[in-house]
């Protein structure tokens, strides 16, 4: 087992599919807890994580503020919310304003997941049309945690990954496949 | 420009505000009390949080300007349409039967919520049946509320987009004036409204209202300040009356919460059964 505490994966544009095959892969004892924020419309609270849930043999949950975060599952940031994650691991949400026109917004939740968890965080981004979660990806790094990038190349959108090496240099820039492979060697 | 602030300038920075305006800052959930301290410490020019702890030692920062820059300042007109059916259709006509029905508002500040009650009391023809009490952290938010808010055109537009899923009675932008590139809403929409600056916790508990909402606004705080605020709207709450929160906040992790009844779980709408 890992030293490794949380899995924070940020996806726009193009990140659906990506997502649905790694929670598909993962076991329903997979150890670790999957912390996900996803861009997705405001108004629209309920379908995404029924249709997250199809394939996956994990719980996924939207969480409520405040709830404590237990491992084997796997948490959506609720729509029109920031995701947080306070000392004492519990979830924090927040109304503030909308950042690179997202709430929930990718860099605030790493931000305040990698301040939380510091090095024993992995930080993952995919897919998508927007530069929200390379300032996030970069506090990873700066944090001491582990950071992948889905390679630009296989990306649906390739903005936000583009956009996340050029911010920092990242640990691995993974298909989906290797990111899959990686996330099983992690347990 | 600052940037972040760490734990040991958060907590220098509560201390220096508790001196020098009695105000305990030392509960509320600390991402959300850190961003607000960067954008206030911004907001004042201050090139450090040292910089900034000095400009309120030295006297140089007003509390009620202070305590206007720290507030959560963003929601939605009509945020969560589905809510604001449910209280048209069902809630808000059965409270307002009541005599001398009072609606509590403890926690506004850019007078959103407060505007969308508005209109959905006056679109259901109940705007003389009952009286609402808004509570804001400044004097500043009341005045802006008071002036109909000034309201971007991307804000406008969402808050457009929501009032259609509502489906009222109206159309939206008969709600507001045009002001330069600015929508200020009507204010004639508060003749029931009374308006006070006051800390929640400092406001008397007898009972006094039939609904409170109260949405979003306890995330703001950590665990102990949660549970006492909690107290405080059951307290001011009548046996039978609703309290309103956001639809991803809970009662569950408060002692007092767990004595509400949960009547819609999608909305967050509690019943007050019991003392």
């Amino acid at each position: 087992m890992s030293d490794y505490k949380a899995i924070m994966i940020g996806g726009s544009a193009g990140s659906f599919q990506v997502v649905s095959h790694i929670i598909a892969a993962l076991p329903a004892n997979y150890p670790l807890p999957i912390l996900m924020c996803l861009h997705r419309l405001k108004h629209i609270r309920s379908g995404f994580v029924e249709a997250l849930s199809i394939k996956s043999k994990l719980p996924i949950i939207e969480p409520h503020d405040k709830e404590p975060l237990k491992p084997g599952r796997i948490y959506l940031a609720p729509a029109n919310y920031h995701m947080y994650i306070e000392l004492g691991n519990r979830f924090a949400l927040s109304t503030e304003d909308v950042i690179n026109h997202s709430r929930p917004s990718i860099d605030l939740s790493f931000f305040s997941a990698s301040y939380n968890f510091k090095k024993k965080l992995v930080g993952i981004i995919l897919s998508g049309a927007n530069k929200d979660g390379a300032m996030g990806l970069k506090s990873v790094t700066d944090n001491g945690g582990l950071t992948i990038v889905q390679d630009p190349k296989e990306c649906q959108v390739p903005t936000m990954t583009q956009a996340s090496l050029n911010a920092t240099k990242v640990d691995y820039v993974f298909s989906t496949k290797q990111i899959i492979d990686f996330l099983l060697k992690l347990a | 420009m600052v940037d972040n602030i760490g734990i040991v300038d958060t907590r220098n920075i509560i201390s220096a505000i508790a001196e020098k305006f009695g105000i305990d800052m030392s509960d509320y959930a600390s991402t959300i009390l850190r961003r607000r301290l960067v954008h206030t410490i911004n907001a004042y020019t201050c090139h450090s949080a040292d910089d900034f702890i000095d400009k309120v030692k030295r006297g140089a920062i007003d509390v009620d300007d202070f305590l206007y820059e720290m507030a959560v300042e963003t929601t939605e007109i009509f945020r969560d349409p589905s809510l604001w059916r449910e209280l048209r259709d069902r809630y808000l006509p059965e409270v307002c039967r009541t005599p001398d029905c009072q609606i509590w508002m403890p926690g506004i500040t850019t007078g959103d919520e407060l505007y969308t009650l508005e209109i959905v009391l006056a679109e259901s023809g109940l705007q003389n049946k009952a009286k609402v009490v808004a509570g804001c952290p400044s004097n500043k938010h009341i005045e802006n509320i008071k002036d109909g808010g000034l309201y971007d055109p991307k804000k406008i537009e969402v808050s457009e987009a929501n009032y259609t899923r509502y489906v009222g009675k109206s159309q939206f932008n008969s709600y507001y004036t045009m002001v330069d590139n600015h929508a200020k809403m009507k204010n004639e929409l508060l003749a029931n409204a009374t308006i006070y600056q006051k800390d929640i916790l400092k406001t008397e508990a007898n009972k006094q209202y039939r609904m409170i909402i109260y949405r979003n606004t306890l995330l703001q705080f950590n665990i102990p300040l949660y549970e006492k605020v909690i107290r405080k709207l059951t307290e001011s709450l009548a046996i039978g009356g609703y309290l309103i929160i956001g639809n991803m906040e809970t009662l569950e992790y408060s002692e007092t919460g767990k004595k509400m009844q949960v009547v819609n779980e999608n909305e967050k709408i509690y019943k007050k059964r019991i003392d």
